[in-house]
């Protein structure tokens, strides 16, 4: 009854919070657990109130401020003097400029709507087909998760309850495994079908775009460095990121003005809450899987089938597919993280760090599978191309990313090694 | 008619909501990046971190409520999307009046956690409360603010109220507006 509720109310387009809130509900009205009515509203506040859960609004208002303050222009625009005049350079600095997009924002389906605007005309001017390069757009998102600052580490790491800067450093070695597939495939599509060549920009016109982009280029730095580094926490290089971007923003590159922050802020508050409340949903949600003892039911069903944990990370991942496929990634990760982790840890054995490197790039790539992937036909919308038109471009990356992902799942020491 | 007033009313509160919300998303910022320049100079302030977590918890339930009116919450429509369009129009409203289901039971969920009934019959005196009720919300404290922590846990009846004047709001406005969010 809860189970059907639950599906029924997710696929009526029921917003996904309010979804698991009232599944948890009406589980507790039926189990007879009626004390933890009492504590029900208590429990969806305790959710919030988690240190890591701050890196949220200010990696938002950081990627924010970049976009508002000219910041991403000018580090795409000085990507162009060093790779600019190669053939197929243009992809790059797309695949680049939407990874660094979508790990901010820590939605796939936003970074695509938002970057399919500015990237894709960009590459069509230069002569790539459009559905190329809607499909290159799409692809970085698939970088995104173990980019820092990926918000679905941040999150996972909240869900899990392990340090979120270890997290970015078990996601170091999948990420450049990631980057050099992608290397390979557009090397690939490159030599297939040739590239359009950019022009290489003059010498005084290259040293003063680069000289733009240093200071912003600062953000970037601060941000990774003060997390690998363990200067400071996420949270932390979260709020100095943003601190450098308004000051860069109003003071350098004088696009941005005090005045501009009350909208800024506005966005962040919404698009945080968004997320924030959808983990404070989750924490009673948490009961019914608890209670249900749903991770001990589903292990003693997949353990009878398996003892393997690679096989067990294989049925996880055509599971995740499907979730992905329907749902974008925060949302799903705060759904399947409290019912597999603890069969992953539990029963198999596997890391929580491997396992979460794991999820979070299986369910962005759920968001491109066709044929129902949701991310493939925003992509689509926005460039105003057929799913199909990207989907012929784009299935190469996501082969490259499945056999990155098998080959995480297979050696633990890829995402474990840089731990120890 | 009366739709057009109960619409004006949810819509002011709501920007009222996100204006509080979009200050407490400024006051995080500040807050974290105080306890940085402190720590830096080994002067650390002990109560900011759990204030900056509060300002987030308080930005997530009025922005969240705010959300219903403006419509900007997350949800599946793979489904909805393949309807036509009178089936549509059907399918809002049954998620309008799904909204408000949820927004009147928090609403009887954070009746009982603060039981405002009792805790008037006991003279607003916490300790007669708790010995009545054995709930001792009003006397939990926070670890650092130096407040009862009643007065934060008061953001879910505020939350479950906003979000029932946007869930009535929505589901009285006329047809014509339940168009595009």
């Amino acid at each position: 009854m809860t189970a059907a509720l639950f599906l029924v109310l997710l696929f009526g387009a029921v917003p996904i919070s309010i979804v698991l809130a009232m599944t948890a509900m009406s589980y507790i009205s039926q189990s007879g657990n009626a004390v933890l009515f009492d504590s029900f509203a208590q429990q969806m506040f305790a959710g919030t109130e988690n240190y890591g859960l701050l890196a949220i609004p200010l990696f938002m208002l950081t990627g924010e401020l970049m976009n508002e303050g000219g910041m991403t222009k000018r580090l795409v625009n000085a990507a162009r003097v060093l790779v600019g005049g190669f053939r197929g350079g243009l992809v790059w600095i797309n695949l680049l400029a939407n990874m660094f997009m979508a790990a901010i924002i820590g939605s796939a389906v936003s970074q695509i709507a938002v970057m399919s605007r500015a990237m894709v005309p960009a590459m069509e001017r230069e002569g790539y087909d459009r559905g190329f390069a809607a499909a290159t757009t799409a692809a970085g998102g698939l970088l995104a998760p173990v980019i820092p600052p990926s918000m679905l580490f941040v999150i996972y790491g909240v869900l899990a309850q392990i340090p979120i800067g270890d997290m970015f450093l078990a996601g170091i070695l999948p990420g450049l495994l990631m980057a050099g597939s992608f290397f390979v495939v557009v090397t690939l599509i490159g030599l297939a079908a040739e590239f359009p060549k950019g022009d290489w920009m003059s010498a005084p016109d290259a040293l003063r775009a680069i000289l733009a982009a240093l200071p912003a280029a600062l953000i970037p730095v601060a941000i990774i460095g003060g997390i690998v580094l363990g200067i400071a926490t996420p949270t932390e290089s979260a709020a100095v990121a943003s601190l450098i971007a308004f000051l860069l923003g109003w003071l350098v590159y004088g696009e941005l003005k005090p005045s501009h922050l009350s909208a800024l802020f506005l966005r962040t508050a919404q698009n945080a809450s968004l997320v924030i409340f959808m983990v404070a949903a989750a924490n009673v949600f948490g009961w019914v899987v608890i209670y249900e003892a749903i991770p001990q039911k589903l292990a003693a069903l997949i353990t009878s089938l398996t003892s393997d944990p690679f096989v067990f990370l294989l049925i996880v991942m055509g599971a995740l597919l499907l979730v992905g496929m329907l749902i974008d990634g925060i949302a799903a990760l705060i759904l399947v993280t409290p019912i597999l982790l603890p069969i992953a840890t539990g029963d198999y054995g596997i890391s929580p760090f491997q396992f979460g490197v794991v999820i979070s790039i299986n369910l962005a790539l759920g968001l491109l599978t066709p044929p129902v992937g949701v991310g493939l036909y925003i992509a689509a919308s926005m460039s105003d191309v057929k799913p199909t038109a990207i989907l012929a471009a784009l299935w190469p990356f996501l082969i490259a990313v499945l056999l990155v992902l098998l080959a995480v799942c297979y050696f633990p020491s890829l995402s474990l090694i840089l731990l120890d | 008619m009366r739709g057009r007033v109960l619409h004006r009313i949810s819509h002011a509160w709501a920007r009222a909501e996100m204006c509080v919300a979009a200050v407490l998303a400024a006051a995080i910022t500040c807050l974290v990046l105080l306890n940085v320049v402190t720590r830096a100079m080994s002067a650390s302030i002990f109560w900011v971190d759990e204030a900056a977590i509060y300002a987030m918890t308080w930005m997530t339930f009025l922005a969240a409520s705010a959300a219903v009116h403006f419509s900007h919450s997350v949800s599946v429509t793979l489904l909805t999307d393949m309807l036509p369009r009178p089936a549509l129009d059907i399918a809002r409203r049954v998620v309008d009046a799904i909204v408000l289901i949820f927004a009147l039971l928090m609403l009887w969920l954070c009746w009982r956690w603060f039981l405002p009934l009792d805790l008037a019959r006991a003279g607003f005196d916490s300790v007669a409360f708790q010995g009545e009720t054995f709930n001792f919300i009003y006397a939990e404290p926070t670890l650092t603010l130096g407040i009862r922590k009643f007065w934060l846990w008061l953001i879910m009846p505020l939350f479950a109220a906003g979000l029932t004047l946007h869930a009535v709001s929505n589901l009285v406005r006329p047809r014509s507006e339940t168009a595009a969010p």
